[in-house]
């Protein structure tokens, strides 16, 4: 069953996606990045993609289901920590900066959610 | 009549004050610093940084406090760079001499450019870089600088800048314009080939630039010793510097083993006692590498440190390194010149980094150990036709480099194996040091990677630090019988699993990796280490991993330390100046503490040494940028300089 979700933060998710792929293609092909070539980098960008579409979804799909919501929350969640882990491992901080700015994307969305949530769990009560 | 009394009395007393001066310890410090300041010309004309391979720079521009602002003044790319079947190895030292930073590529080209900007002065090509790779392939070591004592006025190459090819032949051409000597050998051209002609399966390949002592070239080579059983023999050669005419040949493998066996070579850099005369040879191991069954025989040159007149060839001293050696544990670097002082005597001594971790620390006039060395029992061979040496130098003083037994199994990357590496160590022979190849496989330890690899340590005159990179690397060598290699592999000499034919021999040979199936190292880490030492004492100063290992772009812990091809250079502020490592990155280290100081990004690992120079009035660092398959498949043709602001 739909129901409205936040989309708040979720902009902001897409655009750090945006920055780590960016980053990503220009350390691929970088020489004075280290990163030429590099497999991590390839990993990076791919994760990005997902959090990307992942934040489109979100942004776009105000009225989605709870499982997909769920979802959506969950991978975001765990790609912004594993890509975090690699922006660390690669030595990156452009890369960690920008899964900084989703995590704030994705606490603005979960945090409004919970909000919009106990908004409507007031409205209810009050109209009992 | 006093005053006469007076001044003889100081007279003497000053006579007596400075015989104390030079025989006491300050004294020899003394006379040392003197030597300094008459070479302190802050050239960098040798690969070793000077004939002494000391790989020392009195340059004090740049110092332990100002490092941290080190910027990259200028980088150029030569474009001699390729990968797959025609891969390059880029190893060069930049040579700065002749107001000019000289370096020689892996295309066989010599590129000369300006010492402050980089700027190419011109560039010349000995050609062949597009056929078929010969030998060792596009590789390339540097180029070597020779100027006459006395130049005639107005006649070229008078100083002439020499490159070598992978197909035998070393070019010389004129320092200032980089036109071919017409009169060294033919229009320019020596074919060593010529005189290398006894059991010749293949050109010659000259990768390492020759040592130049006055008016000789004495020059080395590299063969392919995992080949056949039976090589080229390894022989050195005396070159007039001028002519390009053979003065003399040193044949480092006895007559009546020419028909066994071969190579035992010299491949890498020469050292140099400009007082003496003498070149000091690090000899490398005979053919074939791994299976030494028919060639019994001892070979005293081979595996050697080995001292001859750098003017007539003749021996003065040896010193085996390795007996009967079955591990192609070559010697592999330049020895680097230093006076000890020790119980209020100076020593002329040299220091012989090798693979095994060892430092042979020896009376460079005579070959004895300054340090006692032991011979120590060794296991057997258990390979039908091979006898392996009873026992083995032992150094154990200076401490070595590596421990005498393999580093435990990785746990990690056993666990993450499902018990690979420690099943795979369980059913090899794992005996520690020198245990010998065998037919189900044994753990080299140390392996052909080193210990110390090629390039050696570095070393500060004045207070005789002497500081070298080191890597912890067992592998796995495999003797595969004749039959079953010829079942295997056919007619192929090499093949990608490490195989290689020894063709000729009761064995094949495969070397691998002790890797799991993830290409994570099976041992516990350190993998490289940066040590220094106090060579008055022979005191270990501090040791500390060094690097870092890059894999998928990822960097590894910086105290998991990283495999190293390329050694350091040290500066008289009390800076070391390394690349080296496989994470493509050059490091200022701190000589005294070991920390590092500064780090920059590069194109690929720095498998060189860097050059330290001075020009109109700034200091400068340059490294030759361009990676080695062993390390990481990045390759590079970058050649960079760095300076502080102005």
């Amino acid at each position: 069953m739909t129901q409205p979700h936040s989309t708040r933060g979720a902009w902001l998710i897409v655009l750090a996606s945006l920055i780590v792929i960016a980053i990503c293609v220009y350390d691929y092909y970088t020489p004075e990045s280290g990163l030429i070539g590099a497999g991590g980098v390839i990993l990076v960008a791919g994760a990005a993609g997902l959090m990307l579409l992942a934040a489109l979804a979100m942004a776009r799909m105000p009225n989605r289901s709870s499982s997909l919501q769920t979802f959506l929350v969950v991978s975001i969640i765990l790609d912004i920590i594993g890509s975090s882990v690699a922006g660390y491992f690669l030595e990156s901080p452009v890369i960690m900066a920008a899964e900084a700015l989703a995590l704030i994307g994705w606490l603005m969305n979960v945090i409004g959610n919970a909000a919009d949530r106990s908004v409507e769990t007031d409205e209810v009560e009050d109209e009992d | 009549m006093k005053t006469k009394m007076k001044t003889a009395a100081l007279v003497a007393l000053g006579a007596a004050a400075a015989a104390a001066l030079y025989l006491s310890p300050f004294g020899a410090t003394a006379q040392n610093s003197m030597m300094m300041a008459a070479s302190d010309n802050q050239v960098w004309d040798a690969f070793g940084g000077n004939q002494q391979a000391q790989k020392y720079s009195t340059a004090t521009q740049i110092t332990p406090e100002n490092v941290k602002n080190l910027k990259r003044v200028w980088s150029i790319h030569t474009g001699d760079v390729s990968s797959g079947a025609r891969s390059t190895t880029w190893g060069a030292t930049p040579l700065f001499v002749n107001n000019t930073v000289y370096v020689g590529t892996p295309w066989y080209r010599i590129v000369a450019v300006e010492p402050d900007t980089g700027k190419q002065k011109w560039a010349y090509s000995a050609g062949g870089a597009d056929g078929p790779p010969e030998n060792q392939g596009l590789k390339n070591r540097g180029a070597a600088y020779w100027a006459a004592t006395m130049p005639e006025g107005g006649k070229a190459c008078q100083k002439i800048v020499y490159i070598g090819t992978m197909t035998g032949e070393l070019h010389g051409v004129d320092a200032d314009t980089g036109k071919r000597c017409a009169g060294f050998g033919k229009n320019g051209v020596v074919d060593v080939n010529a005189w290398a002609t006894k059991n010749a399966k293949w050109k010659i390949g000259l990768i390492q630039p020759p040592a130049v002592y006055k008016d000789t070239l004495i020059l080395g080579w590299a063969g392919n010793d995992w080949v056949y059983k039976t090589e080229n023999p390894g022989t050195v050669y005396g070159i007039d510097a001028r002519t390009g005419a053979l003065k003399w040949t040193f044949n480092i493998i006895p007559p009546d083993m020419q028909n066994t066996t071969g190579t035992a070579n010299v491949w890498a850099s020469i050292s140099v006692d400009p007082e003496t005369g003498l070149a000091f040879l690090p000899t490398s191991s005979p053919s074939p590498n791994y299976y030494g069954g028919d060639r019994l025989k001892e070979m005293p040159y081979a595996t050697a440190t080995v001292a001859v007149k750098a003017e007539t060839g003749e021996v003065v001293w040896s010193r085996q390194l390795v007996h009967h050696d079955i591990w192609d544990v070559d010697t592999n670097s330049a020895p680097t010149l230093l006076d000890i002082k020790k119980d209020g005597k100076i020593i002329p001594a040299l220091i012989q980094a090798t693979k095994m971790g060892f430092h042979f620390v020896l009376n460079r006039n005579t070959g004895e150990p300054v340090w006692p060395i032991e011979e120590r029992p060794y296991p057997a061979s258990d390979v039908k036709g091979e006898v392996a040496a009873k026992t083995q130098p032992y150094v154990p003083y200076p401490e070595p480099t590596i421990p005498d037994t393999t580093p435990p199994v990785s746990k990690f990357a056993d666990i993450v194996s499902f018990g690979e590496c420690s099943r795979w160590k369980a059913r090899i022979r794992d005996e520690g040091r020198y245990t010998p190849p065998s037919v189900r496989g044994s753990i080299s330890w140390p392996a052909t990677l080193g210990g110390v690899e090629w390039g050696g340590g570095a070393l500060d005159p004045v207070t005789n630090t002497y500081v070298v990179n080191s890597n912890v690397v067992p592998q796995i060598y495999t003797l595969v019988p004749r039959a079953d290699a010829d079942k295997l592999y056919g007619d192929k000499l090499r093949a990608q699993d490490g195989y290689a034919a020894q063709q000729g021999s009761a064995y094949g040979f495969k070397l691998e990796n002790f890797l799991n199936m993830w290409g994570m190292p099976c041992w516990v880490p350190p993998y490289g280490t940066l040590s220094s030492y106090d060579m008055n004492s022979g005191k270990l100063l501090w040791k500390k991993p060094f690097g870092q290992v890059q894999k998928w772009g990822f960097y590894m812990p910086e105290s998991w330390g990283s495999i190293t091809i390329g050694a350091p250079a040290m500066t008289k502020s009390g800076l070391i100046f390394i690349g080296a490592s496989m994470d493509s990155r050059v490091r200022a280290i701190d000589t005294r503490s070991g920390n590092v100081l500064w780090k920059h990004l590069v194109d690929a690992p720095a498998v060189s040494q860097p050059a330290i120079y001075t020009y109109k009035g700034k200091q400068y660092v340059a490294f030759a940028v361009g990676g080695n398959g062993i390390l990481t498949p990045r390759l590079a043709d970058q050649l960079v300089a760095f300076a502080l602001p102005n």
